[in-house]
């Protein structure tokens, strides 16, 4: 509880600071600050302490696993903070307002850390969706921003509609929104509501998640929006559907005696393949990193597949692993003068700080041992096998994961092995010593993933 | 003869509820039909073009009426939407204010609390400013 | 009358929402059809509560809120839906302010 009121609160001090502070350096600190506060307040609920008392009737229900991945999401949104805040500033003349923006989708993703209810689920995805709306927008004289916009909008509001008539046949079913009555009998002639009602909320989830077939508007989206916003949009609002997705399949689908396992392996297959497949072909970076997120959605959904302790240590790691590299390596884009791969040819010689660093972000994502994206990919394939059905999924994730490799490794090697001279904006020592601390937390908690782990037992 | 009382059929459950509503819709498409018939035949009749003429409350009308209106007038009518819908928790409020008693009081105050925050923040934005 | 019919019209209505969105091409038409789709399932959600009132109701009447909070959700999504219109014709005159143009056949400068 925490967690959603503060955030609530900090973004409205940050609207109002748009109005009574003019320095863009003190905004920026007060967004810092306030995210660093409310991480702190969110550890201390961890840990038992309990700022706020609310009654709320059932309707949430705060979990260790829900309070780590907010931890988690804080943590990952204070270093994109931290890296980035300067670029959140130079988007548009509405900097403290972006900034209001983020700690309003914080609440919601705090929200669906948490919900024990459809009507919290249905406010908290829509909490995170209409801010991004704004934020994919900001770039207003921009039409490729605008186009985004317009785009995500319509197909946003449009699975907004489709969600809300699965909730109404579940009610129609159920007689309550509350997850608890989700397994309570019911009249015979209604089994067929309630099935139809969670299929079309998980056609929407799987909407916002940009899982495959419903990954369309993940590519234009993500390369319209202003870059620092791609990279918030890709990693923690991604990560936090996606705890509401295993949230929901946890409560609802789990025990309902319904085939759902096949049709999540079908997603999963279909996300897996047109993701890897289709970023080989891309010429731009950000675009590959558009499309190399709808292939690591396909690596989260496995934590959606299996439902177990290992998928749920594995979500875990996946939300850290992924949020690390990938916050790194666009804050690197962000640098760059040319998008395509091109651009960064040569980077090596010019900035080798920036190179190393994206290197090991690019490891991470490929998978490769010693990083923490090996231990997230190997946990969501550890829970496949044990969950025991459908084991072509497990091979087929492995070689998608080989092929991944491939345009990952296309990066590196024009950085290293291509001559060229990658133009990049000016950088500060802050900046490259941030993504050098970035890129030994992966190391290391690749090499010890307890360190986080131990915080989902005890 | 009950069923011409609304009082009488709420408690019974079918479709023959909703017959005084259906007489109602009669009675007014009715009345309206009625009277738009039979009025040219009942009074003179005389056409002239000033008569003809098209106009809106006793004033002729100047130009096109589809041209474009000012986006500032877009502005204020986006936030009327914004503000007016959000009222729409009071109700829920008013139906049982005295059950919830003090602790529902607070927290209504609490909501419009962060209504008047949204309405300073506007204000202060200038977005009610007519004048540039 | 049966729930059938009601559920019938919501379903109806939100069919038509669906394929307005699917086919036109103006972004303020494609808005509008949209909000029909919410409030088709405004409608079925009316009618599902009264329909657990009517059943529940009697037999227990401290259960389950005898099916108001169906009417509640009604609320939430009316404000919810408030909110998308704000933000969706912002976005809307954002872009005929650039292109002069509400046509989303004009929305392909991102397909290379």
């Amino acid at each position: 509880m925490n967690a959603i009121i503060l955030s609530a609160i900090l973004g409205v001090i940050l609207m109002f600071s748009g109005i009574f502070v003019t320095s863009k350096t003190a905004i920026r600190n007060i967004a810092t600050a306030g995210m660093a506060l409310l991480l702190l307040v969110n550890i201390a609920e961890q840990g038992g302490f309990h700022l706020f008392n609310v009654n709320t009737h059932n309707m949430l229900v705060f979990s260790k696993f829900g309070l780590l991945f907010n931890s988690i999401a804080f943590s990952a949104t204070l270093l994109f903070f931290l890296v980035s805040a300067k670029d959140i500033t130079n988007v548009g003349i509405n900097a403290a307002e972006y900034f209001a923006l983020i700690f309003f989708i914080s609440c919601g993703i705090a929200i669906v850390s948490s919900f024990n209810s459809l009507l919290l689920l249905f406010l908290g995805i829509e909490i995170i969706s209409i801010p991004l709306y704004i934020l994919t927008g900001s770039d207003k004289r921009n039409l490729k921003s605008n186009e985004a916009s317009l785009k995500y909008f319509l197909m946003g509001s449009f699975s907004t509609g489709i969600m809300l008539l699965g909730i109404a046949l579940v009610y129609g079913a159920k007689a309550s929104f509350s997850m608890e009555q989700m397994h309570s009998s019911i009249n015979a002639g209604r089994n067929a509501w309630f099935y139809a009602g969670l299929l079309l909320v998980l056609i929407s989830m799987l909407f916002k998640v940009s899982a495959a077939p419903f990954h369309f508007w993940t590519p234009d989206v993500y390369d319209g929006a202003p870059t620092v916003f791609t990279s918030f949009m890709a990693t923690i609002v991604k990560a936090g559907v996606f705890i509401a997705l295993v949230r929901l399949f946890d409560m609802s689908f789990v025990g309902s005696g319904y085939d759902w396992q096949l049709i999540i392996a079908i997603v999963t297959a279909a996300t897996l393949f047109i993701g890897n497949i289709t970023a080989i072909f891309q010429q731009s970076v950000k675009r590959m990193l558009a499309y190399s997120s709808i292939a690591q959605a396909g690596f989260m959904l496995f934590g959606v597949f299996s439902q177990n302790d290992f998928s749920r240590e594995g979500i875990i790691l996946y939300t850290l692993g992924y949020s690390l590299a990938t916050i790194g390596i666009f804050a690197v884009l962000i640098k760059m003068k040319d998008y395509t791969f091109e651009g960064f040819n040569g980077l090596a010689r010019t900035e080798p700080v920036l190179a190393a660093t994206t290197t090991i972000f690019l490891l991470s994502l490929a998978g490769i041992p010693l990083t923490i994206g090996f231990f997230a990919k190997y946990f969501m394939l550890a829970s496949a096998v044990k969950s025991g059905s459908h084991l072509w999924l497990v091979i087929f994730a492995i070689l998608c994961a080989a092929i991944s490799v491939y345009y990952y490794f296309r990066v590196i090697q024009s950085m290293y092995f291509k001559t060229g001279l990658a133009e990049t904006e000016p950088v500060t020592p802050v900046f490259r010593w941030l993504l050098a601390g970035m890129a030994a937390a992966v190391i290391i908690l690749g090499i010890f993933p307890n360190l986080v782990l131990q915080y989902l037992y005890f | 003869m009950n069923l011409f009382f609304l009082q009488n059929a709420v408690s019974a459950s079918s479709a023959v509820n909703y017959l005084p509503i259906a007489l109602q819709v009669l009675c007014a498409a009715g009345f309206v039909a009625l009277t738009l018939g039979i009025s040219p035949f009942l009074g003179p009749n005389r056409k002239t073009a000033e008569k003809l003429e098209t106009y809106e409350s006793g004033i002729h009308s100047v130009g096109n009426a589809r041209q474009p209106v000012a986006i500032k007038y877009f502005l204020v009518a986006i936030l009327f939407v914004l503000f007016d819908v959000e009222v729409i928790f009071f109700y829920p409020y008013a139906v049982n204010f005295r059950e919830l008693g003090w602790n529902g009081f607070l927290a209504v105050l609490m909501f419009v609390g962060f209504f008047v925050c949204g309405f300073y923040y506007i204000i202060k934005k200038g977005a009610l400013q007519w004048e540039d | 009358m049966p729930i059938n019919l009601y559920i019938f019209v919501a379903l109806a209505l939100f069919c038509i929402g669906v394929i307005g969105v699917l086919t036109r091409r103006n972004a303020i038409i494609i808005f509008m059809c949209i909000e029909l789709m919410l409030n088709a399932v405004n409608l079925l959600l009316v009618a599902f509560s009264k329909m657990h009132l009517a059943e529940m109701g009697s037999a227990a009447p401290a259960l389950a809120n005898n099916g108001t909070d169906a009417q509640l959700f009604v609320f939430f999504i009316m404000v919810v839906a408030a909110a998308e219109v704000t933000v969706g014709l912002a976005i809307i005159v954002m872009m005929y302010r650039n292109t002069h143009s509400v046509d989303v056949n004009f929305l392909n400068r991102l397909k290379n």
